[in-house]
């Protein structure tokens, strides 16, 4: 075992290597020591990274957006004065007799298959759905060309409509006219 | 003649004593090497400290040069994320009333719409058949027409027929099979009555 003097005798005959040992002890545990730092913050550059390209991505995809919204917020806006109400029985109605004035056809027969009740069910067994069909059943007798134009208007009119279920029959067997047509209809419509 | 002086062997010689006293003191004498130990150990110390030193700036360069890529990383996002945030909440909106003008279309193309049908069957229809009815239901249309002419040209007719409804490509949107169900004579009138069925493609039929 050296004794204090002995150790004073062989740090001051080696000064240089001992302060250089010294230093380099001090040097390599500083290192150690904010050598976690490294792999902390690469973390972090890694994660904002991702965080930067996400957002610059966001604002190159973004970069028409503002036209699209408007334009499909004008389309939607169309939308709500063409929907029908299911309560609305008086109004949903007075739109096929507007066509069959239109069209000079005749209606034999018209109701509203859809009410409260079918559409709630509808509307829980779609909850996604942000519209509901509403069910009509109708008649229409007329000349072949008045019963096309009434198919045409009820088709491309001011309600979305489409025909679940269609026939067309003549009436009279030597095919003098009239023709008769029925149809179940859907008008898109809100719960 | 042999000598008198005989060889001292080496045991002999180590087992003698030094001619004088030897007074030096090692320790206290220098060190008379041509480069002394000091100076390997010095040299030795000194370049394990400068690799020390390099290992320890280098990484601090490292971290330095990581903490500038994140402050710059934190700027941009400092930056964008505003912007980006009102477009995240742009496009949900935009996404929200897709969805809706989706939902229309579908409701509206889910079906054929029945003027395009009689207007299409109208204009392909040959000039010995006429429609008398047609019936259109979620599994297909059902078409059913007379043929004029002798019952042996007539059947003939009804086939040409049903070869130019399979080949007619705008029924073929929503019809996937076209077959000729029945071929009756009407007591009445005489002429064939048959009767068509067009099925409803699977993907088409099922409502939506």
């Amino acid at each position: 075992m050296m004794s204090n003097e002995e150790l004073f005798a062989f740090v001051k005959k080696n000064r240089l290597a001992v302060a250089c040992g010294v230093l380099s002890v001090g040097l390599a545990l500083a290192a150690y020591y904010r050598g976690d730092g490294l792999a902390e913050n690469q973390a972090v550059l890694d994660q904002k990274a991702v965080e930067g390209r996400r957002l610059a991505l966001n604002l190159k995809n973004a970069a028409q957006l503002d036209e699209q919204l408007a334009a499909v917020s004008a389309a939607a806006a169309e939308i709500k004065p063409r929907l029908v109400r299911v309560d609305e029985l008086a109004n949903n109605l007075q739109y096929f007799y507007k066509l069959e004035a239109e069209t000079g056809t005749r209606l034999s027969q018209l109701q509203q298959t859809a009410n409260a009740a079918s559409v709630a069910r509808w509307t829980k067994t779609n909850p996604k759905a942000a519209f509901v069909p509403i069910g009509f059943s109708l008649s229409v007798e007329g000349e072949y060309p008045a019963l096309l134009d009434f198919l045409r208007r009820l088709e491309n009119g001011t309600h979305y409509a489409r025909a679940v279920a269609a026939s067309v029959n003549i009436l009279k067997p030597d095919r003098s006219g009239p023709y008769v047509l029925q149809l179940n209809v859907e008008l898109l419509g809100t719960p | 003649m042999l000598s008198l002086r005989r060889k001292k062997t080496d045991a002999a010689v180590s087992q003698e004593p030094p001619w004088h006293p030897n007074f030096r003191n090692f320790e206290r004498l220098p060190d008379t090497k041509v480069v002394r130990t000091a100076f390997f150990i010095n040299v030795g110390a000194i370049a394990l400290t400068v690799m020390v030193a390099l290992w320890f700036a280098f990484q601090e360069y490292q971290l330095r040069d990581l903490r500038l890529q994140i402050d710059a990383w934190q700027q941009e996002i400092d930056r964008n994320k505003p912007p980006s945030t009102r477009a995240v909440a742009q496009f949900r909106k935009f996404q929200e009333e897709a969805s809706r003008i989706q939902e229309i279309n579908t409701f509206v193309t889910a079906r054929p719409a029945v003027s395009d049908l009689l207007v299409q069957l109208g204009q392909t229809l040959p000039a010995n058949i006429a429609i008398d009815g047609l019936e259109l239901r979620d599994t297909g249309l059902r078409l059913i027409a007379s043929v004029r002419g002798a019952p042996e040209l007539a059947s003939g007719h009804a086939s040409t027929y049903l070869a130019q409804l399979r080949a007619n490509a705008r029924l073929a949107e929503w019809f996937e099979q076209i077959e000729l169900q029945s071929i009756n004579r009407n007591q009445q009138t005489g002429r064939l009555v048959v009767e068509y069925l067009l099925k409803t493609k699977k993907e088409k039929g099922a409502k939506k």
